[in-house]
C-alpha cells in the first residue's frame, strides 16, 4: 500500500483555534518554499497555454511589445510630434516590463476565481496560483529579452555594459508585482469587480508614470507634480530601466539634454524592494485569512 | 500515529482513542449568503448602507454532527438532496474548514472525485499526470512509479501524449478516474459511486473501487445508491437538513429512510390534494 504525506493535518485544524497573523505568514512562505514542484508544472502549463491558439504561436511573446512599442512611436512622435532622440527604444524600455506587469497582474487576480472546480476538489496550498502566475510572466519577460535585442539592432550605439544590471532592476519589479498579485486574487475571490477596476487602473497608472516621458521632461513649474510621481514604484523601475537601456534625461534650466546609459538610482531600488518585501508579508497574511472561505465563496 | 495525533490534537481535550481514524465533535458549515458565488461589490454595498447583515445571510449547511468513525469501519451517508451529506465529506476531505466544532482525521485522506475538471486544456495527458501528481503533493518519485500503471488503467492509447483539449469527454473521465485511484489512501472519501465511459470500462472503474474499499482503513461513502449501502457498508448515518437524523445498521437505517421518504411523499401529495381541491375562498 502506498501511503503519501498529507496536508490533512493543516486542514483538519479547526477553524476556532485563532488566526495568528505571523503564524500565517510562515506557513505562507513554507508553502511557496515547499511547493516548487507544483509551481513548476503550473508555470509550464501557463506558458503553454498563452498564445497556443494562435497561427504565430509563441512568436507573439517578441511580436507584442514590438508592435505596442510601434503604436506609441505614432502616437508619441508623429501625433505629439515630440523629439527625443532613439524614442524607439526610449519607450520599448517602457513597454516591455509594463507588458510583464500588467499581464502577469491580470493572470495572477483571476487565478483563484477560474479554478474553482479544483478548488472544491482539491485541499492544496492555494497560494501557489498567483505567484506561479508571475513567474510564468516573468519567463515571458525573460523571452522578450529578444524583442529587446533586435530594436538594439538599429541603435548599437546605445548598448552598454549598464545592462547587465537588468536582473537587479526586474527584481525589484518582481517582489512589487508579487505583493498586489497574492493580495489582488484573494480580492477577487471576494469581489469579480476586482479585475474589471484593475484594467482601468493598470491604465491610467501607465500614463501617469514615466515611460512614455521622463521625469525630466515635466515642466519645471511642476515640481509638485514631479515629486509626486517620484512615489510611484513605476517612477523608480522605468527610470531605472530607461537609465540601463537608453540614458537618462537631465533638465538643466529648461533644457532637456540626454546622456548616455548609466547606473539606476540604486538607492530607490532598495527602498522599492524593502517596501515589496514588507508588501509581500502583509499580502501572505491576508491571502492565508481568506483562503480557508475560498473553497465556500467560490 | 500517536505523533500524528499530537499533531492534530485541538483545542478542547479529546478522548484519546487512536482506534478511531475520523473524530467529529459539535462540528457545523456555514456559509455566508452574502459571500456566495458572483459577489458584486455594488451588492455588499448596498447591503452594508441597508445595514443588512442580520442573522438571516447566514445558512447553516450542517450542523452539530457529532460522528466517530473508527478503523475497518465503512460509513454510508444517507439522505435526500441538500441535507448537507456532500458538505460533510468536503470537510473530512479538507477542502471545507469547520465553522464551528472540530473534525480530526487520523490518517491520510482521500476523495474520489472526477480529477478531469482540473485539468490544463493544453498540456498533454501525461503531462496533467505529472501536474495532477504536484497538486495532490504526492513525491515525484512516487509519481513516476505509478505513471505506467495510470496510463494503462485509463487506456486511452496514443491519445496520452496529445493535448487534453483534443480528448473525448468519456476519456477525460476516464484518465481522470485513473489518477484519482491511483493511490490508496487511508480513509476513502467517495461521493457517489462513480460509473464513468463505456460498459468495459464501468466494470472496470466498478473494480476498482471494489479494490480500494478493500485495502482502504475506513471509508465513508454518500450515495444514492442504497443497494450500495447495504452491499459495502457495515454501517450508515441518516442526514436530513444538516444533521444526523440516525445512525446504525446499514439496513435499519436504509428502512427508516425508505420510510420517511414516503411519509413525506404522502403529506406532499396530501399538501397538493389540499391546495388544489380547496378552492379559492370568497372574494
Amino acid at each position: 500500500m502506498t501511503s503519501v504525506p498529507t496536508e490533512a493535518s493543516a486542514s483538519s485544524r479547526p477553524r476556532s483555534a485563532r488566526y495568528r497573523p505571523l503564524n500565517a505568514i510562515v506557513t505562507g512562505l513554507g508553502e511557496i518554499a515547499g511547493r516548487r514542484r507544483l509551481t513548476r508544472y503550473l508555470v509550464g502549463a501557463n506558458l503553454k497555454r498563452t498564445h497556443a491558439d494562435t497561427l504565430f504561436g509563441q512568436l507573439w511573446w517578441v511580436l507584442d511589445p514590438l508592435l505596442q512599442m510601434a503604436v506609441y512611436i505614432v502616437l508619441v512622435t508623429i501625433i505629439f510630434a515630440r523629439k527625443t532622440p532613439d524614442y524607439p527604444l526610449f519607450v520599448f524600455a517602457a513597454v516591455l516590463p509594463w507588458k510583464w506587469f500588467t499581464t502577469g497582474l491580470a493572470d495572477a487576480t483571476q487565478s483563484i476565481t477560474t479554478r474553482q472546480q479544483l478548488i472544491r476538489q482539491i485541499q492544496f496550498p492555494k497560494i501557489i496560483l498567483p505567484t506561479s502566475a508571475i513567474v510564468a510572466e516573468t519567463v515571458s519577460f525573460a523571452f522578450g529579452m529578444i524583442a529587446l535585442a533586435i530594436v538594439y539592432l538599429f541603435f548599437r550605439d546605445r548598448i552598454t555594459g549598464w545592462l547587465l544590471l537588468m536582473p537587479v532592476v526586474a527584481g525589484a519589479q518582481f517582489l512589487f508585482t508579487m505583493a498586489l498579485a497574492i493580495f489582488l486574487s484573494a480580492a477577487n475571490a471576494f469581489f469579480r469587480d476586482t479585475q474589471n477596476i484593475e484594467r482601468h487602473a493598470l491604465r491610467l497608472w501607465f500614463y501617469l508614470s514615466p515611460g512614455l516621458y521622463s521625469l525630466a521632461q515635466i515642466e519645471p513649474s511642476h515640481k509638485i507634480i514631479q515629486d509626486l510621481l517620484r512615489l510611484n514604484p513605476f517612477a523608480v523601475l522605468f527610470e531605472a530601466y530607461r537609465a540601463i537601456i537608453w540614458g537618462s534625461e537631465v533638465s538643466i534650466n529648461g533644457t532637456i539634454t540626454d546622456l548616455p546609459p548609466g547606473p539606476p538610482d540604486f538607492t530607490a531600488l532598495a527602498a522599492l524592494s524593502v517596501v515589496s518585501v514588507g508588501l509581500i508579508l502583509v499580502s501572505i497574511a491576508i491571502f492565508k485569512k481568506a483562503e480557508p472561505s475560498f473553497a465556500r465563496i467560490l | 500515529m500517536g505523533l500524528m495525533f499530537q499533531r492534530f490534537r485541538s483545542v478542547p481535550p479529546m478522548p484519546s482513542r487512536p482506534s478511531n481514524a475520523v473524530e467529529i465533535r459539535d462540528f457545523g458549515i456555514r456559509y455566508d449568503l452574502r459571500l456566495t458565488t458572483r459577489t458584486t461589490l455594488k451588492g455588499s454595498l448596498v447591503d452594508v448602507l441597508s445595514r443588512n447583515s442580520g442573522q438571516e445571510n447566514h445558512f447553516w449547511a450542517v450542523r452539530h454532527i457529532n460522528l466517530d468513525l473508527a478503523y475497518g469501519e465503512s460509513l454510508a451517508i444517507i439522505g435526500p438532496n441538500g441535507a448537507g451529506k456532500s458538505t460533510l465529506l468536503l470537510a473530512l476531505a479538507g477542502i471545507l474548514a469547520p465553522s464551528e466544532g472540530d473534525i480530526v482525521t487520523h490518517g491520510q485522506v482521500s476523495t474520489l472525485l472526477t480529477l478531469g475538471a482540473g485539468f490544463e486544456q493544453e498540456l498533454t495527458g501525461r503531462d496533467n499526470i505529472d501536474l495532477a501528481g504536484a497538486f495532490l503533493n504526492i513525491p515525484q518519485k512516487l509519481m513516476d512509479e505509478l505513471t505506467p500503471s495510470i496510463i494503462e488503467f485509463a487506456d486511452i492509447g496514443a491519445f496520452i501524449d496529445a493535448p487534453v483539449r483534443t480528448y473525448s469527454s468519456g476519456m477525460r473521465a476516464r484518465l481522470g478516474f485513473s489518477i484519482a485511484t491511483a493511490v490508496t489512501p487511508d480513509i476513502l472519501l467517495l461521493d457517489e459511486v462513480l460509473g464513468t465511459g463505456d460498459q468495459t470500462f464501468r466494470e472496470k472503474s466498478q473494480h476498482r473501487i471494489r479494490e480500494l474499499v478493500e485495502k482502504a482503513k475506513a471509508i465513508v461513502l454518500v450515495t444514492h445508491d442504497l443497494t450500495y449501502v447495504t452491499e459495502f457498508c457495515n454501517r450508515a448515518v441518516l442526514m436530513e437538513r444538516g444533521t444526523l437524523i440516525s445512525q446504525g445498521d446499514p439496513g435499519e437505517v436504509v428502512q427508516l429512510y425508505l420510510d420517511r421518504t414516503a411519509d413525506r411523499k404522502l403529506l406532499n401529495e396530501a399538501d397538493a390534494k389540499r391546495f388544489t381541491a380547496e378552492p379559492p375562498s370568497s372574494r
